[in-house]
């Protein structure tokens, strides 16, 4: 079996209101989910299932009302602000639906910003940037401006952006949320061999076709996982 | 030759002309046989009634003392055009649409009958000359006549200035304020674009000094580029005026002008408000949860 990368027992997550004396609003409840080294994990549900809060908790960008989150085996509940900052930097990677790049950065200095953040040497960043934009087929566009970049190749960036500092997970949220279809299946093919190649994943989707293209797909309702299924089970990896 | 008539609205008599007013050295400046002076006299003329009635060096005019209307009784003399005139930069002389002719001193005199008297002498001094003893001893030696320094003169007509230095102060001040809140409201504005941008380097793990550092680069970035462009744009407004006033008045006077110092005053005051206003929109954001700014 391969290492768990995440655990997140009985995670509960409540919103307070904003009048006194009304009762918080809970987006999860109770949800546990464990996901190991290797595995390509989507997270599908209707709109306010809570697949989005459960993806914040997974990422240690939110903390649990109940239960808790351990991320590489830390619990993200212990930590504060800093150290959360410091865990997300090094240990996970962040795809967004809306690309979110520096528009004055180029595509490699885009891809440079977590490394140089983690403190990694400036020519060991510049490499290593150059090689994850080969990687996800923008070799030849690294001195683009995001302006220059149609939307896939925006998102291809993001995602060599997210494997910058060689995380631990890597989680998306809607990532082909705002492509035309075609585009959109150039990014599922990129995951897919991202995945193949090592890379654990965990995707918030509406996309049918990207949560085919997952090994395991976890639904959500209510708050609640109501079905946990693996599709395509791991082969040939060990821990 | 052409004849033309003049009246003569002002006739300034410079010290200058009053030296011209001397007997040459036989030796040097009169052509032998010359002892008189020429029948006809010389006058220097303002170059803009050269360029108006369309006269030339050399012509011959006949100005009188009276407006056409009193020409019976006024007293007329012909003179030969010696000299042009041009307008000096003078704020005093802008306003002024006469024109000027300079006369020597006996000739004006004789013309508007005004006798064997001055109001008012310009003594200039050779460079070095002590202008405060040479005032005294005119005060002491001649009876009738009061001598004061030109600085003493030019701060008392200098108070119109004083008020007009002060207007400007305070216009500039009120435009210093309005362009920092002018700034603070863009850059507030432009921060306020860029949150989704911020929450989203949050959660990459870009700490707040990093974040907060880019953001106050990038309106001190914003603020020098905007004080340059505004150097460039106020240099092209003041030749553009210059060009403008200098033309409509005819005078070399240079009504606007901006100098190093002003360029560096106002970049520097435009950094630190950039930088001011970039620290404090920082501050605002990432105190604030990312996920708050992402609006969920």
């Amino acid at each position: 079996m391969t290492a768990v990368v995440l655990d997140a027992e009985q995670v509960e997550r409540t919103y307070a209101q904003a009048e006194r004396g009304a009762r918080g609003v809970t987006a999860v409840r109770g949800v546990s989910l464990r996901v190991h080294a290797g595995e390509y994990v989507a997270l599908v549900g209707p709109s306010g299932c809570g697949k989005s809060t459960m993806l914040n908790l997974l990422g240690a960008i939110d903390v649990p009302t109940a239960g808790r989150v351990l991320l590489d085996g830390i619990d993200v509940r212990t930590l504060g602000d800093r150290e959360a900052t410091r865990l997300r930097l090094e240990r996970v990677g962040f795809v967004f639906q809306r690309f979110y790049l520096m528009p004055t950065l180029t595509a490699a200095e885009n891809v440079e910003l977590p490394m140089a953040e983690a403190g990694v040497a400036r020519r060991e960043r510049a490499s290593r940037a150059r090689e994850l934009l080969g990687y996800v087929g923008l070799g030849d566009r690294a001195d683009h401006r995001p302006a220059q970049l149609s939307g896939g190749e925006q998102q291809r960036v993001a995602i060599a952006r997210a494997l910058a500092n060689r995380p631990a997970l890597v989680l998306a949220d809607e990532p082909t949320g705002e492509l035309d279809a075609a585009t959109g299946d150039d990014i599922i093919a990129l995951f897919e061999r991202l995945n193949a190649d090592g890379t654990t994943l965990v995707v918030v989707t509406h996309d049918e076709r990207l949560a085919t293209a997952a090994r395991r797909v976890v639904h959500m309702k209510d708050g609640r996982i109501v079905d946990d299924r693996v599709v395509r089970p791991l082969l040939g990896r060990t821990a | 030759m052409r004849a033309r008539f003049f009246f003569v609205v002002i006739a300034a008599v410079s010290g200058s002309l009053l030296h011209a007013q001397r007997p040459p050295a036989r030796d040097t400046l009169a052509p032998t046989g010359l002892r008189e002076p020429p029948a006809i006299r010389t006058i220097a003329v303002d170059q803009r009634l050269i360029a108006r009635e369309g006269v030339q060096l050399g012509d011959t005019l006949t100005l009188r003392s009276a407006p056409t209307a009193d020409r019976a009784n006024a007293r007329a003399q012909r003179v030969v055009i010696g000299a042009v005139t041009a307008r000096e930069a003078d704020p005093s002389e802008v306003a002024r649409s006469e024109y000027r002719v300079r006369l020597h001193l006996d000739q004006l005199q004789s013309l508007i009958d005004y006798g064997d008297r001055v109001d008012r002498i310009a003594v200039q001094l050779h460079p070095g000359r002590d202008a405060t003893r040479a005032a005294a001893r005119i005060n002491a030696a001649a009876f009738g006549f009061r001598a004061h320094r030109s600085r003493d003169i030019a701060v008392t007509a200098g108070r119109t200035f004083q008020v007009v230095e002060r207007f400007h102060t305070a216009i500039g001040v009120i435009t210093i304020v309005a362009s920092a809140v002018f700034l603070l409201c863009i850059l507030l504005l432009k921060v306020d674009e860029r949150k989704r941008d911020v929450a989203a380097l949050r959660l990459m793990g870009l700490s707040r000094a990093t974040v907060a550092r880019a953001l106050t680069l990038e309106a001190a970035a914003v603020a020098l580029i905007g004080s340059v462009l505004g150097a460039v744009l106020g240099s092209a407004i003041a030749l553009a005026v210059n060009w403008y006033y200098q033309r409509a008045y005819d005078t070399p006077l240079v009504f606007a002008f901006i100098t190093r110092d002003t360029v560096l005053l106002a970049t520097a005051l435009s950094l630190v408000l950039g930088v001011l206003a970039g620290l404090g929109a920082a501050w605002r954001l990432v105190r604030t949860p990312p996920l708050a700014l992402f609006g969920r």
